[in-house]
């Protein structure tokens, strides 16, 4: 994975082979951006169906507008 | 980096930009706050939560195509060559700025030895793709699904802010070539289109229940917390001078970038690449912000919310041309902008029955048009670039400053780009149902399970022996 394991060495390399990515595993990028768009997206999904079902069951419950008042807590 | 000179520009830029991020960040802290202070207290922590979350959101979209968006669409497409390639196709051919490089699979994206700018570039035009966001955010409290918040927010955030950048603030726009559009500060490309934005999403959305009566009249829902407001906007007011110092460029020599054979002259510039001076924007910054806050507390007869509301919308109004303005213009200005968005908003609220639960759109949207219109007048015969000069519809050069193409430029901004997109995506939202919060939930409050869950923990701790 390493792309640098000897800084004296790197350094030592023409001035265009040191002006560039030293990030592990460089030439995987594709994959990485595929597996935070599966992040991006898969958190979407869950955290809807989270809110969904979250609002809903308070939603059936139907707490007064006032009701509220009585869960403030002492600090 | 092997020579000290450039070694030395190049860090002191790496920095500059790096500052800005950090002073803009407290932008979203002072909407954050702002937010709080102005919602009910059954509503505060998902006021909270939804502003919170919108930066992940933003972030991760901006970096797989928000920024890619920026860099590949300045000629239109279509609609102007573009001075790089003389192609009006989408930018992504091998040319130095082209959006190839930005795409979020390029080695550039990353910490990478060779280029020591783009990271911190990308991450000052995220803080600016977060306070558009963040313009839409407060406008809607109480009522809207953080779902729904999330989906729009990405849209404002990482697609139409970054076309709107791309067409009206890069320096190939084809805004600048074909109308002369100039916005240095984004009266126009920050902040009218996310007030457009957010104006469309109302217009579906709704308004709170309760904030109009059975005959229509507006029933005041005042801020809840005054001193979080007041603290909330102070704190973007700080951001601001970051968000101005972001959209220049600190260090430029202007002689080889206009092609002038032996002339050396090194300035700050514009986004535009177009000399000012940070000092001079820094003067009508403050005259801006002053304006706005004399006009806003007369206007609103000493009210607190508007008159500090006024001191930003003040500066939204100058910011047009705050790199050109002389400072007593930028106090006149901003003075302007501020009665007009006071009196758009109570017209528009009577009028349509918009609930803009702080302002957003006329502290936004209509001084940041005003802003752009006035800056048509103020600004006519200066050059919108640097490059060259030409006449307005050319294309293949670059018009002047002028009220024709800058009025045109501000309906594009909070219309074309704003008020349509935010109206037609919460209209498919609402039409799958996930646009607005349960009206029990709604008059209920949003917290009311944490709350009572809280209350629960207290009575446990409060009944416990040990």
């Amino acid at each position: 994975m390493a792309t640098v394991s000897n800084w004296i060495d790197h350094l030592n390399k023409p001035a265009e082979d040191v002006a560039g990515a030293i990030y592990p595993g460089v030439g995987s990028e594709g994959i990485l951006v595929l597996i935070l768009a599966v992040i991006w997206i898969g958190w979407t999904v869950v955290s809807s169906k989270q809110e969904s079902d979250k609002l809903s069951k308070l939603a059936r419950r139907r707490p007064s507008s006032n009701a509220w008042k009585s869960n403030i807590t002492d600090g | 980096m092997t020579d000290e000179l450039g070694a030395l520009t190049t860090i002191f830029t790496e920095f500059y930009y790096w500052i800005t991020v950090v002073l803009m960040f407290l932008i979203h802290v002072g909407f954050c706050m702002y937010e709080v202070g102005a919602s009910r207290y059954k509503h505060h922590q998902h006021t909270l939560m939804k502003n919170t979350m919108l930066i992940p959101l933003v972030t991760v979209t901006w970096f797989l195509f928000g920024w890619w968006i920026y860099w590949a669409f300045p000629t239109g497409p279509g609609l102007a060559p573009s001075i790089m390639n003389e192609s009006a196709a989408l930018i992504t051919d091998d040319s130095a700025f082209s959006a190839k490089w930005y795409l979020p699979n390029s080695e550039l994206m990353a910490v990478n030895l060779g280029d020591h700018i783009s990271g911190v570039f990308w991450a000052a035009f995220l803080l600016f793709s977060w306070t558009a966001a963040s313009i839409v955010s407060g406008a809607v409290i109480e009522r809207i699904t953080t779902f729904a918040f999330g989906i729009l927010a990405i849209a404002i955030g990482s697609v139409f802010w970054s076309i709107d950048a791309a067409w009206g603030w890069h320096f190939d726009g084809w805004m600048l070539k074909i109308l002369g559009y100039h916005d240095a500060y984004a009266s126009g490309v920050i902040h009218a289109v996310a007030g457009g934005f957010a104006l469309g999403v109302l217009a579906v959305l709704g308004p709170r229940i309760g904030k109009f009566s059975s005959s229509g009249e507006p029933r005041n829902i005042g801020p809840r917390n005054p001193w979080l407001v007041t603290i909330g906007l102070f704190l973007i007011y700080t951001g601001f001078w970051g968000f101005y110092a972001a959209c220049n460029i600190p260090i430029y020599d202007l002689g080889p970038e206009y092609g002038m054979e032996g002339v050396t002259y090194f300035t700050a510039t514009t986004i535009y690449v177009t000399p000012t001076t940070l000092s001079g924007i820094t003067m009508n910054f403050l005259m801006s912000l002053s304006g706005g806050l004399l006009a806003g507390y007369v206007v609103s007869k000493g009210d607190p919310f508007w008159t500090y509301s006024s001191g930003l919308a003040g500066i939204i109004c100058a910011s047009a041309g705050n790199d050109l303005y002389h400072p007593i213009q930028s106090l006149i200005i901003g003075m302007i902008g501020v009665v007009i968005a006071y009196k758009m908003h109570y017209w528009v609220e009577r009028r349509f029955k918009i609930d803009d639960a702080v302002g957003a759109v006329a502290v936004h949207g209509y001084a940041g048009f005003a802003g752009l219109v006035i800056c048509g007048f103020v600004l006519n015969g200066y050059p919108s670039s640097g490059y060259s000069v030409g006449a307005m519809w050319d294309g293949t050069t670059y018009a002047a400053i002028n009220p024709l193409g800058m009025f045109i430029g501000a309906i594009i901004m909070f219309f074309v780009l704003g008020m349509i997109p935010g109206y037609i995506i919460a209209r498919v939202l609402n039409g799958i149902g996930k646009l607005r919060i349960p009206r029990e939930v709604e008059l209920a409050g949003l917290d009311y399970q944490i709350m009572e869950e809280a209350k629960e923990d207290e009575r446990t701790v409060a009944s416990s022996s040990s």
